[in-house]
């Protein structure tokens, strides 16, 4: 029996409005449809209104964990359009924040996977030991999800002497748990028996559908824009790019937690070569009319802002790619051929920021497939009007 | 007299007043051991401890809107749950607690009474698969097929595995298994490997983790129980409590040694051994991630029948050579 | 690969007191540059409105309330900020910064006008650094809640007691 089942937008798996249309056969998945724009925020136009320096904080709320992603890739852009440079010191700090966003995201990620596979006591102990990476971020910026480090040619906030203790001691236990951790996700039966084989994506596939982040590097690929496009200190620092050839879930899990080991060395790195210095420089209120592509290497994979200006406090047109857009092609191809079981194992594992992604929402008609602009005002009319002259007991929702 | 103590027997105590009171104890205990497992506090603020949260979670479902899916067949969907809970409180009784007469066979007690239980103890699964099937959402038949699937994996290991110290007893009545074992401990040892067996077994039936595929919350949403809210949803919820102590008292009736000595210390027996079992359970719920269908199935086959057949082969031997 | 390889962990923590904190009874300590909500001390303010402009929420408004006076008022709108700090390190005013952020954390309300913070003040003069002594332009420099239906408050000291909380009275 053939029947299609909807994940989302509403379901537990999903923390985010997302719809993917399973159609299934009994336990297996035969076919998957993705259908994005629950949650269009209009991010893009709004920061055609705003100057540079409100703009990060603006682009730092477009996700909420990776935050310091998208605000640094935004500050990358903006200081070259700004033509100024950040002080030595600066950069080490932002990319010190940089580091330890991926390990709290890593760490997440792994709570995450362990949750949707039913292994409620490693999302239990992964998430315990990711307060001591959200308390450092606290101590450092000032809070724990919106770090607001950045600044035009610089960051905000210095590091004295006993944050940098602080900082190392937490890296210390950081540094012992991940291995441990690494050994519960190699070596539970359970466990591995959900993730290994599960969601396989060949390096080819990986290759041709345009995959980034950990999914292309567990996939054999390895892509990374600290090391293909060395900015800031990403060339003096030693680090290896994580990747595994397994193709799978596990081999997703592997590299998230080996590229924690990458980033606590990258820390460590940073705190024991800090520079003296300023940690900003001031920065002129208006741009030069140019167009600039910044890039960054997100916890998720590659991040691209592009930013236009005209000459004016404000750009003029600001284009965000985030990384999980280019991976849902692939998931696409990842579920097809799966069990209903590995649905929200597959779809986690390319850690899926589904509103980071919204950038464009489209009106479709249901039936006759047509596209049409319509007015939000217009939008707000329609759903009122059929909430009225609908009797309530045959609504039918088109899917 | 007796007409007073069959009574009490059916309404206080094993019947449905300490059911309810105990079972909703035994969620709290299992919940507090699973939280502090996990490092976490647990329930904390309804009573001391958090003791009485099963019981506010349950009168919270009974204040809840009731909802019936119109596409749902009604007359199925709404007695489900009341004959779900009938039958796991009868299955209650069954457990060599009190008010029994060794010699002679009651109403409670009797030869047989262990396949009776066993058999009531399959009913709940029957259910959960029909309420799955009757709520006629996409989910919840998902949900009610996976937990036929997983019957046929666990169902016959856990007979075999219960069933093979009944044949080291020599009797199919759960006093009398229970008596034998009260008088030769050291036999107990001989049946490790099946209570193993039905442990697993028992985790499986009751639907918790490594085995809770039918309602794995981030596949299926609710699996059979999408549909369910209000009052149905808490029977339900007060069935699966109450199949937790019928299991547990069943494991420790036939594996350790059941709840001899009279009313008092019988009660005082029931309560550890339960709780022993139920902590098992628990640790095994903390241990273990969920497991997909067709590998719980295959697991069942490869692993769980196999060592159940050896288990009979071991009471065969020992009861052969040794007795 | 093994059976139950976290059993040892978890047999630990059984017996280890919880890492989790009975929330609404206990509280965290929040670390000292915590970015809470931003406030203003109104004998400080030179009303040069970079705040204003550089809030990225809007969440400031500075209005000339009396030109030869020199008076303005101020109104933090705390239910549109988003706790950034921008207006803090927009402030010219050395050496103490006239916006500051307070520490609490515990923020939420029902009425978003509650969260409302309004200030009416005299500009101040900025000291030159020369320290040539500019007397106060007037006597009436301290915050003066206005008479609002807004429930008008005072600058929070920087660690106030959330029970305290100002504009719920």
């Amino acid at each position: 029996m053939k029947f299609q089942i909807p994940i989302g937008p509403q379901h537990p798996a999903l923390k985010e409005p997302i719809s993917l249309r399973m159609t299934v056969e009994g336990e297996v998945i035969k076919d998957a449809d993705l259908r994005l724009g629950y949650n269009h925020r209009g991010v893009e136009k709004l920061a055609e209104s705003k100057s540079w320096i409100q703009n990060i904080y603006l682009t730092e709320r477009i996700c909420g964990i990776c935050s310091h992603s998208h605000a640094t890739c935004f500050v990358q852009g903006a200081e070259k359009l700004l033509e100024i440079e950040a002080p030595r010191r600066g950069v080490y700090l932002r990319y010190l924040v940089s580091e330890l966003e991926r390990v709290h995201s890593h760490l997440l990620w792994l709570g995450v996977a362990g949750h949707e596979a039913g292994f409620d006591s490693f999302f239990m102990y992964t998430w315990r030991d990711r307060e001591v990476v959200m308390d450092i971020l606290e101590m450092i910026s000032g809070n724990r999800v919106h770090y607001a480090i950045n600044t035009l040619g610089g960051v905000r906030r210095d590091l004295d002497e006993a944050q940098k203790a602080k900082i190392l001691d937490g890296l210390k236990i950081l540094k012992a748990r991940s291995e441990y951790y690494l050994k519960i996700g190699a070596g539970e039966p359970t466990f591995v028996g959900r993730l290994a084989g599960v969601g396989m994506l060949s390096r080819q596939q990986a290759m041709d559908l345009c995959t980034v982040g950990p999914v292309a590097r567990a996939s054999g690929i390895a892509r990374d824009v600290r090391k293909d496009d060395p900015h800031a200190f990403y060339d003096e620092v030693e680090f290896d790019v994580a990747t595994a050839d397994t193709c799978d879930v596990l081999g997703r899990a592997v590299v998230r937690i080996k590229e924690l080991f990458e980033s606590y060395k990258i820390i460590e790195f940073v705190i024991r070569n800090l520079p003296d210095g300023p940690i900003a420089v001031k920065a002129p209120r208006r741009a030069k009319p140019g167009e600039v592509v910044s890039r960054y290497e997100a916890p998720r994979g590659e991040n691209i802002h592009y930013i236009k200006s005209n000459g004016s406090d404000k750009p003029e047109r600001l284009k965000v790619r985030a990384p999980t857009l280019a991976n849902y092609a692939a998931t696409i191809e990842m579920l097809r051929h799966g069990f209903i079981a590995d649905i929200p194992l597959i779809f986690a594992a390319i850690d899926p920021c589904i509103c980071c992604a919204e950038r464009t929402a489209e009106l479709v008609d249901a039936r006759t497939g047509e596209e049409r602009i319509v007015r939000f005002a217009d939008l707000r009319r329609l759903a009122a009007s059929r909430q009225a002259h609908s009797n309530k007991r045959n609504v039918a929702w088109p899917l | 007299m007796a007409a007073v103590k069959t009574l009490l027997y059916l309404v206080v105590y094993p019947g449905l007043l300490f059911l309810f009171v105990y079972s909703t104890f035994c969620e709290w205990f299992d919940r507090k051991v699973y939280a502090r497992l996990q490092n976490r506090m647990g329930p904390t603020h309804t009573g001391r401890g958090g003791i009485l949260q099963p019981i506010a979670d349950f009168f919270k479902l009974m204040a809840k809107e009731d909802i019936v899916p119109d596409r749902a067949d009604k007359k199925l969907f709404k007695a489900l749950p009341v004959v779900g809970l009938a039958v796991v409180l009868t299955a209650a009784l069954l457990l060599p607690l009190w008010h029994y007469q060794p010699g002679a066979s009651t109403f409670n007690s009797f030869q047989g009474d262990l396949i009776i239980l066993l058999y009531l103890l399959s009913l709940p699964t029957l259910i959960l698969f029909l309420a799955g099937w009757a709520s006629t959402n996409a989910f919840s038949i998902i949900g009610g097929t996976r937990v036929l699937t997983m019957l046929f994996g666990y169902e016959v290991p856990l007979f075999l595995a219960v069933l093979s110290p009944a044949m080291l007893a020599g009797s199919w009545r759960l006093v009398e298994i229970a008596a034998f074992y009260q008088h030769r401990p050291y036999l107990l040892l001989v049946n490790l490997l099946g209570f193993a067996v039905a442990l697993v077994c028992v985790q499986a039936k009751l639907e918790r983790t490594p085995f809770d595929i039918p309602h794995a919350e981030t596949e299926i949403v609710g699996g059979t129980f999408t549909e369910y809210s209000g009052k149905k949803l808490a029977l339900f919820r007060l069935m699966t409590d109450v199949e937790m102590v019928v299991s547990a008292g069943l494991l420790s009736a036939v594996f350790l040694g059941g709840f001899g000595g009279g009313l008092i210390l019988g009660f005082i027996q029931f309560v550890l051994k339960t709780l022993f079992v139920i902590f098992l359970l628990s640790l095994m719920r903390a241990l273990t991630s969920r497991l997909r269908v067709d590998q719980v199935v295959a697991m069942a086959w490869k692993y769980l029948a196999p060592l159940a057949v050896l288990q009979l082969l071991i009471v065969i031997l020992v009861k052969g050579l040794v007795l | 690969m093994k059976l139950g390889i976290f059993l040892p962990e978890l047999i630990r923590s059984l017996f280890k007191k919880p890492n989790t904190v009975d929330y609404p009874f206990e509280k965290l300590e929040v670390p000292p540059d915590f970015r809470g909500s931003p406030f203003l001390h109104p004998d400080l303010c030179i009303a040069c409105r970079a705040c204003e402009r550089d809030c990225p929420a809007e969440a400031i408004e500075i209005e000339e309330l009396s030109k030869e006076e020199k008076k303005f008022q101020m109104v933090i709108h705390n239910d549109r900020c988003i706790h950034c700090a921008q207006c803090v390190d927009s402030c010219p005013t050395t050496p103490l910064k006239a916006m500051e952020m307070d520490h609490l954390f515990e923020i939420a309300d029902f009425d978003r006008h509650n969260l409302k913070m309004q200030y009416v003040y005299n500009r101040a003069v900025p000291k030159k650094p020369a320290g040539s002594a500019v007397a106060p332009m007037s006597p009436n420099r301290s915050a003066k809640p206005s008479d609002g239906s807004e429930s008008a408050t005072a600058p929070a000291a920087p660690k106030p007691d959330p029970a305290s909380k100002p504009g719920q009275s």
